[in-house]
């Protein structure tokens, strides 16, 4: 149903909608306030396809049969959306009639692990290094390291344990490194809403 | 006027280092707090010119205060380390009921004004710096509010106003705010941005500030008519370009820039210096 009585004078009146593709279908498309959602639901899709393109393989080229139900699972479990995004769209996956596909190729579990803590590199601001992100589906984990020297950006790697760590508790645990050394394990911890 | 180039990536280390050998920028920006983990010393000496910091991810509207007091003592290390010229930030939403924007969030410049000035003093007073806040490139017709609301903001906070010319093209292009509207703003300040912008996939096209393209011929008609009103001693304009990094073209828009303003005064009397 499209509303025209919805407030978007300003920016603040659109909050709500700007992670919402549900909500963005109420607006009329020939208004600013259609545009300015529609830019920032764009943006969502874009961080997770650009950064995961595998992902369309399973989706088909445009990655709304993922992407809108996955906005929405979202919305009603209030998820955060900071680095563990990434990680989040693999929990929807797995429970989706996506799964088979999904778990029939590592592939797609590496991009996500990578892009979450790729991610976590650019976005956290704590005192921590680096970090390390693992999953139950493999004994595989991924660290993501801040940028170090001017000269370099931020560094993401796979790590193949020749004797694993521990599974994590729940599909995906992490830990943070206080320094550019990986001479710890503190211990997994778990991904928060 | 100096012109600068941001410095975002490592990969753009060579080419902003060429740009300061062939004299095509005076000075560097450093997206800060995307070096935090980088030793500041080896900040201060990574480029031979004068830095100004532009902090990106605060959130000092909405951090706790032992973030932004933890935030700030790093900042502050870069600060001292780079003798920075300015120390620039962003009044921002970056989340909605705690969960994160991807495409940030206008305050708004009417109903949250107290709450955005009281918390400019407490992140001035945490830094122990003048920080210069920049304007949002506004879709929406709140932007008609942001002219007067950062010259409040000036006045009652000792806050200064990093204005960005092409964000306030944007604002002109999707919400119409005069560029009228910004001349005392832009008399007052010193330090600057410009970028080039591009228009929404969909219709109705809303400019947005990308950081990809060429200066607008719309920016360059702004800065032209108001040349007399941005251009002052001590005076920074930083191009931003993010994407779509092609030396030649960052050249090409850095050399209009010089002819607009004219070759930097500061610049002439460093040259008769080592002379
Ligand atoms: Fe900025
Ligand atoms: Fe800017």
């Amino acid at each position: 149903m499209i509303l025209s009585s919805l407030p978007s004078r300003i920016d603040r009146d659109l909050y709500p909608a700007l992670m919402s593709p549900e909500m963005c279908a109420k607006y009329p498309a020939d208004q600013k306030a259609f545009v300015r959602i529609d830019t920032s639901l764009r943006v969502y899709w874009h961080t997770l396809f650009d950064i995961c393109p595998e992902l369309l393989e399973i989706s088909g080229p445009d990655g709304l049969s993922i992407f809108r139900p996955f906005m929405a699972w979202a919305e009603e479990r209030k998820l955060a959306f900071d680095w563990f995004y990434y990680l989040w769209v693999y929990a929807w996956l797995r429970q989706s009639p996506f799964k088979e596909q999904l778990l029939a190729d590592q592939k797609y579990l590496r991009s996500i692990m990578g892009a979450s803590a790729a991610r976590w590199a650019i976005l956290d601001r704590g005192r921590a290094r680096g970090i390390a992100i693992g999953c139950a589906d493999t004994t595989d984990f991924v660290i993501g390291w801040k940028c170090r020297s001017v000269r370099f950006g931020r560094q993401v790697e796979l790590i193949e344990p020749e004797e694993p760590l521990p599974p994590p508790p729940e599909v995906f645990g992490y830990f943070t490194l206080p320094s550019f050394e990986l001479d710890i394990f503190p211990g997994w911890q778990g991904v928060t809403r | 006027m100096r012109l600068g180039f941001n410095f975002t990536l490592g990969s753009t280390y060579d080419m902003v280092k060429r740009l300061i050998a062939e004299g095509h920028i005076d000075y560097c920006e450093y997206l800060v707090d995307n070096f935090f983990c980088v030793d500041p010393d080896e900040l201060a000496k990574a480029f031979d010119c004068p830095i100004g910091l532009h902090v990106m991810y605060s959130r000092f509207l909405e951090a706790d205060r032992p973030t932004l007091v933890d935030f700030a003592a790093r900042l502050r290390d870069c600060i001292d380390a780079t003798n920075a010229i300015y120390v620039s930030d962003h009044i921002l939403r970056f989340t909605h009921e705690g969960r994160a924007f991807f495409h940030l969030g206008e305050v708004d410049y009417s109903g949250e004004y107290e709450f955005v000035r009281d918390k400019v003093l407490e992140w001035q007073e945490i830094v122990g710096h003048r920080i210069h806040f920049e304007n949002y490139p506004s879709i929406m017709d709140g932007g008609l509010d942001a002219p007067a609301f950062f010259e409040r903001l000036t006045k009652e906070t000792g806050a200064g106003v990093l204005f960005d010319a092409s964000n306030a093209v944007c604002a002109n292009l999707n919400c119409g705010t005069p560029f009228e509207a910004w001349r005392n703003v832009i008399a007052a300040a010193h330090h600057f941005h410009v970028a080039g912008y591009r228009n929404s996939i969909v219709e109705p096209f809303i400019a947005l500030d990308t950081h990809a393209n060429s200066l607008s011929p719309e920016t360059l008609a702004f800065l032209r008519d108001f040349r007399s009103v941005f251009d002052k001693p001590g005076a920074t304009m930083t191009y931003e370009r993010d994407q779509e990094i092609e030396f030649e073209d960052i050249v090409a828009d850095l050399k209009l820039l010089r002819n607009l303003f004219g070759e930097s005064q500061e610049r002439r009397h460093d040259l008769v210096v080592s002379a």
